[in-house]
């Protein structure tokens, strides 16, 4: 029997390296090694950003998470350490289930390729096998509702379009964990609310959603748990209707 | 709600660690190597979209210059067409293999971080990607090949299991090059240029058009220093019913096992930093 869906991060710390334009060049990058100890010593390695410091949190299925902060506060870097992309430079991630990062919706998508074939592609890589996307084609297809369009090249589409067919795709997957990053409204108001519908349904589906966003209502609204992040440090993971009283208070000590 | 997918990431724990998730990273991409494969097919329909030939393309503009370069090396060298034209099918179909592999390494990784970057597929896998893209062109040249081989009448006197012995070991060579030249060319962007330029020089070092007349003196340096002249030898010398030299795929073999230890080792050491020199 396998285990249930759930999510467990203890300790986790990201360190992100930044690579300036700089140092990118091989030259300076010989020229330093040539120079070694003088200036060798002061620029040796880039510098780094410490994303995320010792976060924990235990996430189970049914679990709807509301990630808030400022920008920069480590909401996106969190998601991608979830999605498996960073990987932790102390602490851990532990994942049971299907992960389908809703992170970028244009991941995979080829703007001179069809339609259909934009369907297969990324359904290739968010994890299904051939037969899969060829079994639910026909429940793909109908949900983009683009008909006789899903056999022109994605280039000939209206922004509108590519976003009905992208988010189709996205979210055709059968996922246990869905990571987003900003709530996905696209299309016209039809689209929106059939995508609504859906993106409620695949919340309800998928064991456990991680949600980072601004908006305040959404969070009330899609999510049942929430946690505030400031300067790579979280909060604990609290239950929604503690909001205002997460929100008042201050996350560092001394800040 | 059940599950049997499991995901598991660790902080770093000393290179031994190190080790055991760049396997794994490995043994994930071999489990998905259909995910590379309809990547790499994708690349190849992409790229002639739109024409009436298709991939067929690939095949055309190949025998035409497979042909130019044929007649002009036989006039310039006063050697027979029979003599000429299967050395050069033979020697450019398989040079392109070669080079591309090695070129298209460097941008392996730069054309898939936004893949990289927002998902936990292995990071071989878009290295598989570009082989399998090169094998599936060969696919298409293999038509010329077969074609010069029995016009010429050669298919009666190769050794085709040793032809292939000497491709199965160029491949095996031309891999870690390739998981080389991706990992550097995302650290610096000055490799991909400097990737094209070595290669391009050794396109005129290797008797890829002329055929080496003498091994004597500076020759003998530049076909024994040569990668890429035991590649070529290796896999064009028993089509051609001649004798390959069996130091080259002692060499090949030798090289292959050096280079992926030498590859493996930078994997290892670089694999967490990948998506962040994207």
């Amino acid at each position: 029997m396998s285990p249930p869906v759930s999510i467990r991060v203890s300790d986790l710390t990201v360190r992100l390296p930044v690579y300036g334009v700089d140092s990118k060049s091989l030259k300076k990058h010989l020229a330093r090694v040539a120079v070694g100890g003088s200036l060798g010593q002061a620029h040796h390695g880039s510098a780094e950003v410490t994303a995320i410091k010792g976060l924990n949190m235990q996430l189970k299925a049914g679990d709807r998470l509301g990630l808030i902060g400022h920008n920069g506060s480590g909401k996106t870097t969190l998601l991608r350490a979830l999605s498996g992309a960073y990987e932790p430079d102390q602490g851990e991630i532990e994942v049971h289930g299907r992960i389908a990062p809703l992170l970028d919706l244009s991941l995979g998508i080829d703007p001179s390729a069809t339609g259909l074939e934009n369907i297969r592609l990324r359904g290739r890589i968010a994890g299904m096998s051939s037969a899969e996307i060829e079994a639910r084609m026909d429940e793909i297809s109908a949900f983009t509702g683009l008909g006789p369009f899903l056999a022109m090249p994605l280039k000939s589409y209206s922004a509108g379009m590519q976003a009905r067919l992208a988010f189709a795709v996205a979210t055709a997957v059968d996922a246990d964990v869905l990571l987003m990053d900003e709530w996905i409204a696209v299309g016209d108001a039809d689209f929106q609310k059939i995508a609504h519908a859906r993106l409620l349904s695949l919340v309800e589906r998928a064991g456990i959603l991680v949600l980072a966003s601004h908006d305040l209502d959404l969070i009330r609204l899609y999510c049942n748990k929430v946690m505030r992040m400031e300067g790579g440090v979280a909060s604990p993971v609290t239950e929604i209707r503690k909001l205002d009283k997460l929100l008042a208070e201050p996350l560092v000590a001394n800040a | 709600m059940q599950t049997a997918e499991h995901m598991l990431r660790t902080g770093r724990r000393g290179t031994g660690h190190e080790f055991t998730l760049a396997v794994a990273d490995l043994k994930a991409s071999g489990a998905r190597l259909g995910l590379s494969w309809s990547l790499a097919w994708h690349d190849v329909v992409s790229r002639y979209r739109g024409s009436i030939l298709g991939p067929l393309w690939i095949t055309l503009s190949m025998a035409f210059m497979v042909l130019g370069i044929g007649f002009l090396y036989s006039e310039l060298q006063h050697i027979s067409l029979t003599e000429t034209l299967p050395f050069v099918a033979l020697g450019i179909v398989f040079w392109g293999v070669i080079s591309l592999v090695i070129i298209e390494g460097c941008d392996t990784f730069v054309l898939a971080s936004s893949m990289l970057s927002q998902t936990s597929l292995p990071i071989f896998t878009f290295v598989w990607r570009t082989v399998l893209r090169n094998i599936v062109v060969l696919g298409h040249h293999v038509v010329i090949i077969v074609a010069v081989l029995i016009y010429f009448g050669f298919w009666r006197k190769m050794n085709l299991p040793l032809a292939v012995l000497g491709l199965a070991l160029t491949l095996a060579n031309i891999s870690w090059v390739s998981l080389a030249t991706a990992i550097t060319s995302a650290r610096f962007r000055d490799i991909p240029q400097i990737v094209t330029s070595v290669m391009q020089f050794s396109m005129f070092m290797t008797p890829v058009f002329w055929q080496p007349s003498s091994r004597s003196g500076l020759m003998h340096l530049v076909l024994t220093f040569n990668p890429f002249f035991h590649m070529l030898d290796a896999i064009r010398s028993p089509l051609l019913g001649q004798a390959p030299d069996p130091m080259s795929y002692a060499i090949l073999a030798v090289m292959a096992v050096v280079g992926w230890a030498g590859t493996f080792a930078t994997f290892v050491l670089t694999r967490r930093n990948i998506v962040h020199y994207l």
